[in-house]
This record gives structure tokens, sequence and C-alpha cells, in this order.
């Protein structure tokens, strides 16, 4: 029975996967139901423990390859009959960990269950050097149990994401989490650090604006080795939205003339060469097809929509997107586009800025959100996956979007608001 | 028999060095200056050379200070004028100057332009609301400050002495969520330095 579900379940996500402007709204019931059991030793802190359950019963969730029971079981590790067949819950696997520590490392094991045979199907022991981060071991975990049963891969969960929040007038400090928030540890704090976007797909440096010099600067923090470079200054205003695919091109949003434009800096020999020269506002470029194009926002129709242009200048300039009147923000991912749409002309409508995804394919457009502030959309590296900055109800959350399952999920941060990410 | 066909039912010992890697020591090399306190993902270090928010009002500003001008005297005369100086305010999504703020532009240039303002370089700022995306704020901050700038040249204002700047939506001065509240914020505002 589980063979067919999983078969059902690989099946549909590559039929899906061919259009993800096409909404899909799979059946729950199809998916397997696991239970989560805590079978860790007794000197392992309760409130780390029961932490670890929540984010593994999360991820699970989000994963949108199970259905996750919520409710806390213990275990012993080996466990009895009771234990290893829950038959009473209706369940199809069981995922139990016991976490242990040695010295500052966490230490976990876990046994994926068949809960209809009780037999051990998978075993894997975890070693975490640095017990804070144990959301990312956690992670891990459900990332290696996803894999275990086939399902399409959801790695982009191990991903760090970067952010920068407001915490006052002027002040802003950067910060890299997990993709739930749970782990978090900031980087840069005092003034104004803004716009921090990660330089290559490793993760280990990224790039960010300061506001505190004479003039904005761009750095490059280098996270193996603790040290920052200065990149570039520019007057007026300093974005980096995207670095190219091979790590040595930035698009810049620039006003080195007091005129924001678009500027591309090849890192290798330090070249800056401006892309786009409209006299309104251009902003927010990403690279697009094989990082010889861009995508962008400007205001050249009279309000914010969003447009490609080729790098070289030779080719003209394309208007992407016929709808909506307020385009403010705009990610890229192959064929995919996801912007953020203001959706009502007054500023106190309950429908404000929505997600929207659309296939330079098809005609299709898919809604995303429906309602609060929802913008700075950004696809994790698969496509199946955005994250974006929601503002509801004077809440700041992180929002994932699982676009073949056609779910999202919200993770409030307590202090401040988010003002950009990447991950 | 309804087992599951599984991967390896083997053990493995991972290391997380995905994570380990990130093990900077940042070195703030930079002298001379205060600098933002950067920490690494460890949190073992965290150099505290603190940058001044505020270098920005104080750096390579053209100075054409007289030395006979104390440092109070000036800090009084920027008070002052700047005290004269209102904001100027902008319409939801817009950057162009409207009808009934043209006369606190005119009144600006006037004060700008006057004998006690002269040696004084002017930082034009602009600011945005909350609402969209901050990468478009800023650069709709940028559009406002740079109109104003156009405006007071026009009006006599030395464009040399003016530098523009955008927060965004990062210096509001008023965080309640309503209209009243947002108008406030799209506005460009001056800052005097010696």
């Amino acid at each position: 029975m589980i063979k067919k579900i999983l078969m059902i379940l690989v099946l549909s996500s590559v039929i899906f996967a061919a259009d993800a402007t096409v909404e899909i709204v799979k059946k729950l019931n199809s998916l397997p139901k696991i239970a989560v059991q805590d079978a860790s030793d007794n000197n392992v802190d309760i409130t780390l423990r029961k932490k670890f359950f929540k984010i593994i019963v999360g991820d699970l969730r989000v994963s949108a390859h199970f259905r996750p029971l919520d409710e806390y079981l213990k275990s012993s590790y080996e466990g009895d009959v009771k234990d290893n067949f829950l038959s009473k819950k209706g369940v199809d696997l069981i995922l139990r960990f016991k976490l242990s520590l040695e010295k500052q490392n966490l230490m976990a094991t876990v046994k994926l269950i068949n809960a209809s045979s009780g037999v051990v199907d998978s075993e894997t022991n975890y070693k975490l050097e640095n017990k804070r981060r144990f959301p990312f071991l956690a992670h891990r975990i459900v990332v290696s149990v996803n894999d275990a049963i086939g399902a399409p891969s959801i790695k982009w969960m191990e991903q760090f994401v970067i952010f920068a929040k407001y915490t006052g007038k002027k002040e802003s400090e950067i910060v890299v989490s997990d993709y739930t928030l749970s782990f978090q540890k900031t980087l840069v704090k005092g003034g104004l650090n803004i716009f921090p976007i990660w330089a290559n797909d490793a993760q280990t440096a990224f790039y960010y604006s300061s506001y505190n010099g004479y003039l904005p600067t761009l750095f490059k923090v280098d996270l193996t080795n603790g040290t920052r470079d200065k990149i570039i200054s520019s007057k007026g205003m300093l974005v980096c939205s995207d670095v190219s695919k091979d790590g040595t091109k930035l698009l810049l949003t620039m006003a080195p003339n007091d005129q924001t434009d678009i500027y591309q800096y090849d890192l290798r020999y330090k070249q800056l060469k401006r892309i786009t020269k409209y006299p309104g506002i251009d902003v927010n470029g990403n690279f697009i097809d094989n990082d010889k194009k861009i995508i962008f926002i400007s205001d050249r129709l009279g309000y914010p929509n969003i447009f490609s242009k080729g790098i070289d200048g030779n080719s003209g300039i394309e208007q992407m997107v016929y709808r909506g009147k307020n385009n403010n923000s705009v990610s890229t991912m192959g064929n995919y586009i996801v912007y953020s749409s203001r959706d009502k002309s007054s500023e106190f409508g309950s429908k404000v800025f929505n997600l929207y995804l659309i296939s330079t394919n098809t005609d299709y457009i898919r809604q995303l959100t429906a309602n609060g502030r929802n913008i700075y959309p950004r696809f994790a590296k698969g496509k199946d996956t955005i994250m974006f900055i929601k503002q509801y109800k004077n809440q700041s959350s992180l929002g994932i979007i699982r676009l073949n399952a056609n779910k999202s999920f919200l993770f409030p941060l307590k202090v401040g608001k988010i003002q950009s990410i990447d991950w | 028999m309804k087992k599951l066909v599984l991967a390896s039912v083997g053990v493995a010992v991972l290391l997380f060095t995905g994570c380990s890697q990130k093990n900077p020591n940042v070195d703030m090399t930079t002298k001379n200056q205060k600098i933002e306190k950067v920490n690494n993902t460890n949190g073992m270090n965290s150099n505290t050379n603190g940058m001044n928010s505020n270098n920005m009002d104080s750096n390579n500003m053209s100075s054409n200070k007289t030395p006979e001008n104390n440092e109070n005297t000036v800090k009084y005369l920027i008070a002052n004028l700047e005290s004269k100086l209102a904001p100027i305010y902008f319409d939801f999504d817009k950057y162009n100057i409207r009808a009934d703020m043209k006369p606190v532009v005119e009144s600006s240039a006037t004060i700008l332009d006057g004998d006690k303002a002269q040696k004084l370089s002017i930082k034009v700022e602009g600011n945005a609301d909350e609402w969209g995306t901050d990468e478009y704020n800023y650069a709709l901050g940028l559009k406002r400050a740079k109109k104003v700038k156009d405006e007071l040249g026009v009006l006599g204002v030395s464009t040399d002495r003016m530098m523009i700047i955008s927060y965004g939506e990062s210096n509001p001065v008023c965080t309640e969520h309503n209209k009243v509240c947002w108008q406030k914020n799209r506005r460009v505002e001056f800052k005097l330095l010696p």
C-alpha cells in the first residue's frame, strides 16, 4: 500500500512540476502518515527535546510529503510492540530520534520504522559540533527521511537564510538563520546595514550595503575567515540585487549621478557597466537567460512594472507583466517569474500586496497569496519553493510557499521588521 | 509484505561540515574609522569597532568653515536653520513636487541660499512610507530628493553644495499604521553640514 502511495506521490510531483503556474491541490490522504517519537536520554534537556520534536514535525509538514502527527510521543530507542506499530493512530511510518550530548557535540540517532511491519527501514547517526545549531540537525534528519521514501528533494530546508531587520530609525541588523527562524545569529549590527545577499551557492560569503559612511557602500564579508572588503560606493543609494551564477558579476542599483539605474559590476576587472538609462526609477535587477539578460522593475510606464533587457545594450526593452498597476519586486528561476503586486488602488484595501507566479512559456498567472503585504519573493535553489516577507497586522514574518503542494507557511519574527531576505 | 523499498539500512555518521565551514574570525582591518560590529556565525568573535551612523553627516563634505567659527557656534547655527526648514511631503508612490509644497520649497531655498547658510553643505534626504518593497522605496526616496535638489537649483541654491541620499522606509518620523502617519513619512528633509 505504501509503495503505491509513494509511487503516486513521486509521479504526481513529476507531472505537477511541468508547470508550477498551474494551481495544484493534492489529496491529503495520499500522503503517508508519520509519527515522531522522542527516545532521548534523560540527561538531555526536555526543552531542547521538545523544540527538536517540534521542528521535525514542522519540517515534515512543510515538506508536503507527509502527514505528521502533532502529538509528542516518547518511547525507548528499541521500542516495544506498542511503540513500533502505533496501530491505533493509523500511522504508516515512525521517525524515532534519540538525542545525546557528548561534550559540546549534539549526537542524534534516528530510525525510520515501517509502522505496519515494525521493521526498521533505515537508521542513521548524526553528530553536530555546535548544539546551538540543532534546528539544522532537525532539518538534515527530515531531508534524509524524505530522500529515504523517494520523495522529491527538500534539500532547500538546509539552506541558510540571510536577512536584514529594522530595529529602529536608521538602525538595522543582518542576521543569518534557518528557514524557520529557530536558529538566528546576528552578523552585522550598529547603524544601517541592509540588503544582504549571498555571494555564492556555498553561502560562505555575503554582500551587504552599509549606510554608515560618507557614501552608501557595498561590502563583502567572507565567513570562512571573517574578512570584510569594500567593493564599491555610490552616491544616493546602493543595493546589490543579484549575483551571477559564477559569482563574478553583480547587479547593482545605484545612483552615481543622482539617478537610480541598474549597473553590472564585474568583480574580476572592477568594471562598472550601466545597463539601464531611464530618467525615472529602475531597480531590482535579476539575471536571466544565462546572465545575458536582466529582469528589473521600472516606473517607465508611470507605475512600477516588470521589464527585461539585454545586458549587451543592443536588444530593446520588453514588458514582462501586463497585469497590475504596482508590481514592485521580482525574482526569477529559469522560466519562472514571481513578483509582488499591489492589488487595490486604495492604500486601505483589505487586499494589498500579493505574490503572483508567471512562466515565460505560458500565459498562466497564478496568485500565491491572499492577504497582507507579501513582498520580496525569492526562489529556493529549486523551482518548487519560494520564500517571501509578509507584513500582516504589525507582524513581520518569513513566508514559505510550496508551489506543487499549494501550501504556504509563516514563521514570525519576534523582534524587528524584516527588511530584505536572501537564501 | 508491506515493507517499504527504501535506501540502505546502514549507519552513517554525518558531520555538519556545511555549517562548520562558517567559522570566520572577522578581521576588521579598517583603521581610523568606527565601523559596524560584525559577528561570525559561530558567535565566537564580535569585534566592536562600531560605526557611528552619523558619520555620513560629518565626513568629507566640502568644508568652508571659517577658522573663527568655533564648533558650538556652528552647531547652534545649524540647529537654528534646520528648525526653520520644513519637510516637503509627497503623494503615495509619487515623486513630483505637489503644488501645495512649492511654497515650502521656495521658503527652503530662501533659507538655504541666505547669508547664514551659504557656508554650509546641504544633505537632501529622501524618505518613503512603509508600503511596497524596500529597494523600490529607496529609489523612490532618492527621486524625491533629486526633485527637491533640482528645484532648489532652479531657485538659485548652488547644486555643488547639495548631496542627496535616500533612506527608504528606514527613517520614519511616525510609526503608527495609518494614513496620517504614512503621509508624514513620505517626505524630503534637510540636514546642514559644516
